[in-house]
């Protein structure tokens, strides 16, 4: 019964907030930096009802069952990693054995989703921006899952959230040795992409293939995908912070440090989005398969050998 | 009101579209998305895919050509979509009346909700139309 | 060559087909002549002065249909027009397609729109207008008429 209430209240309703109100601190920041006013507080949230109001147009090329699945599907796994997150974070339950490569299954699920979504549109514009992403999906995964290896080395070869949680707790957080930080970098490279966002954002380059994979959406199905990527706004950097920097913590003055945490990734993405122009996706492969991935192999041996 | 339509004035998303026009108005409308008349705080984006639009912005004088294709485009926006006439030349064809290539105006072909003169309007002009249209609607409702 | 050379040197070799020669001002020269040479002295201009072709245009004077092609001459910063006067009942000429492929959107442009015929263009058909304006009514002669029964062209105040 508990586990039901999580999924619900945390992992739906709390991500979805604090999602749309990362999403709404990212547009605002955005709209400063250019030396304009940006949109009111709600507007995120103004952009999802409008969405739901609109009607869904389904092309006839299109597979009707995966045209209008893939959402769903995308949003369903977010829901998941976020639950799992929080009652980790929260030390609800003893975590299981292995808990960490179910995350990191789960969050490979929405890019997989906009793919699926992008080839069931049966629009060329789609395909290629659905290619894109696949080719994006197998650069940033490798370095992304050597830099994964660090804290899971250090807190004494475990794969459990709950201890890695408890080792930040008891001997300083991972970010503080230098094969950390080097391992943090790389994650936050690979976050960029992985939600989508300038420099990395090839899939969905407006300018070039009018909004990619998601040309053909309408109405419900462009809400739930807006969503999900406001929602994933939440809890990619969650997951690192759980990794990297101790996880947050909500008792007594600890809760503002577990703010600041949080407000410092989500600047660090804001800033990079807004001083970058866009790679290609060649580009963009070799960022990933050459330097990325030689940090994240420096630093799992600095970790191996106990820095 | 519906909340969703309350929604729908609060965050109209514009699709921009010529119809072979000279370019001016474009020029107008693309300088209202900049910082210095911004629109963005109104909760307007500029919507790159027809399927994403809320409000679609015409210039030009439709010709025989482009009129075929200014149907097909209005048909594949999902409805609710609010329809607004840029310029001098969509409003009645301006100075190409007697033109061979342009038999109808704009608002023979597609229901417009809102007209703004100019040749081209200014983005004073562009904005204030804007919130007159969002008056109307919410007045008729 | 300077400017001077160069108009001597066309009036002495085209010295039948060449009708008139104006000499407006130094960037502009105005040359007719006869249509059935206009072959002969456009691949003259085109590869041995080694001018740009910029652009035909077509007019309907109330007597006569007439083409102007527009050649410049860089390097001496020159603008020379072959002024072609056609029949109006039936004007036909040869086409400049073969010579150089600079000409074959602006003849068929000027096929459709004015009704010159183009002999020995590779493909003539239609370029701009839609597909439902019927054959034979050509838009830019004085003589046009409007067809569409459904044309709205008043204001409506």
């Amino acid at each position: 019964m508990l586990y039901i209430v999580y999924l619900i209240i945390y992992g739906f309703i709390l991500t979805a907030v604090l999602g749309l109100i990362a999403s709404w601190i990212d547009r605002k920041i955005t709209a400063r930096i250019q030396y304009r006013k940006g949109p009111p507080l709600l507007q995120p949230l103004i952009d999802i009802i409008k969405l739901l109001g609109k009607e869904t147009l389904i092309p006839k090329g299109a597979s009707k069952t995966m045209f209008i699945l893939a959402p769903v599907i995308g949003f369903g796994s977010v829901v998941v990693v976020s639950t799992l997150l929080w009652a980790n974070n929260n030390n609800l339950f003893s975590s299981f054995l292995g808990d960490i490569i179910v995350v990191l299954y789960l969050l490979a699920i929405p890019s997989l989703s906009i793919m699926i979504g992008g080839f069931a549109s049966g629009n060329p514009l789609a395909r290629v921006g659905s290619s894109r992403e696949m080719k994006l999906l197998l650069g940033y995964e490798l370095p992304f899952v050597l830099a994964i290896l660090v804290p899971i080395i250090k807190s004494g070869f475990s794969l459990k959230l709950v201890e890695i949680i408890s080792f930040q707790a008891q001997n300083g957080v991972v970010a503080g040795y230098a094969s950390g930080i080097l391992a943090l970098i790389v994650c936050i490279f690979c976050m960029q992409a992985k939600l989508g966002l300038v420099p990395f954002d090839i899939p969905e380059a407006e300018t070039e293939i009018i909004s990619g994979p998601m040309v053909e959406y309408s109405g419900a199905g462009l809400a739930i995908f807006r969503l999900m990527k406001n929602m994933l706004l939440f809890t990619l950097p969650f997951f690192l912070i759980v990794l990297f920097l101790g996880g947050l913590k909500f008792n007594g003055i600890s809760i503002l440090y577990s703010v600041l945490k949080y407000i410092v990734l989500l600047l660090i993405i804001t800033v990079i989005r807004n001083t970058n122009p866009r790679l290609r996706i060649d580009q963009a492969m070799k960022f990933f398969w050459g330097p990325a991935t030689v940090v994240a192999v420096v630093a799992v041996i600095l970790a191996v050998l106990g820095k | 009101m519906k909340l969703t339509l309350k929604a729908l004035l609060k965050s109209p998303w514009v699709f921009h579209l010529s119809t072979g026009s000279c370019n001016n108005c474009d020029i107008e409308i693309l300088d209202c998305l900049t910082p210095r008349f911004d629109i963005e705080r109104f909760g307007m984006l500029l919507a790159p895919s027809i399927k994403h639009a809320d409000v679609l912005l015409v210039t030009g004088s439709c010709n025989r050509k482009s009129a075929i294709r200014l149907k097909r485009l209005y048909e594949q926006a999902p409805k609710p979509c609010l329809v607004v006439a840029i310029g001098e030349c969509s409003l009645s064809r301006g100075m190409f009346i007697h033109s061979y290539n342009c038999p109808l105006p704009l608002d023979k072909i597609i229901p417009v909700d809102a007209y703004i003169p100019g040749c081209p309007p200014k983005p004073e002009a562009i904005i204030a139309g804007a919130v007159k249209l969002i008056q109307k609607i919410k007045g008729n409702v | 060559m300077t400017r001077e050379e160069i108009l001597n040197d066309l009036k002495k070799r085209f010295k039948n087909d060449i009708i008139d020669l104006l000499d407006k001002s130094p960037k502009r020269v105005y040359i007719e002549i006869k249509p059935e040479s206009l072959v002969k002295v456009a691949t003259y201009i085109f590869k041995d002065l080694e001018a740009r072709f910029n652009i035909a245009s077509g007019v309907d004077a109330r007597t006569h249909i007439e083409i102007l092609y527009h050649f410049s001459i860089e390097y001496l910063n020159v603008l020379i027009s072959l002024r072609v006067k056609l029949d109006r009942k039936n004007p036909a000429i040869d086409s400049l397609a073969q010579v150089f492929k600079g000409a074959n959107w602006i003849e068929r442009e000027m096929y459709e729109l004015l009704g010159i015929d183009f002999r020995g263009h590779p493909d003539l058909r239609r370029l701009l207008l839609a597909d439902e304006w019927p054959e034979g009514v050509y838009p830019l002669r004085s003589d046009y008429k409007e067809w569409d029964k459904k044309a709205i062209r008043d204001r409506g105040v």
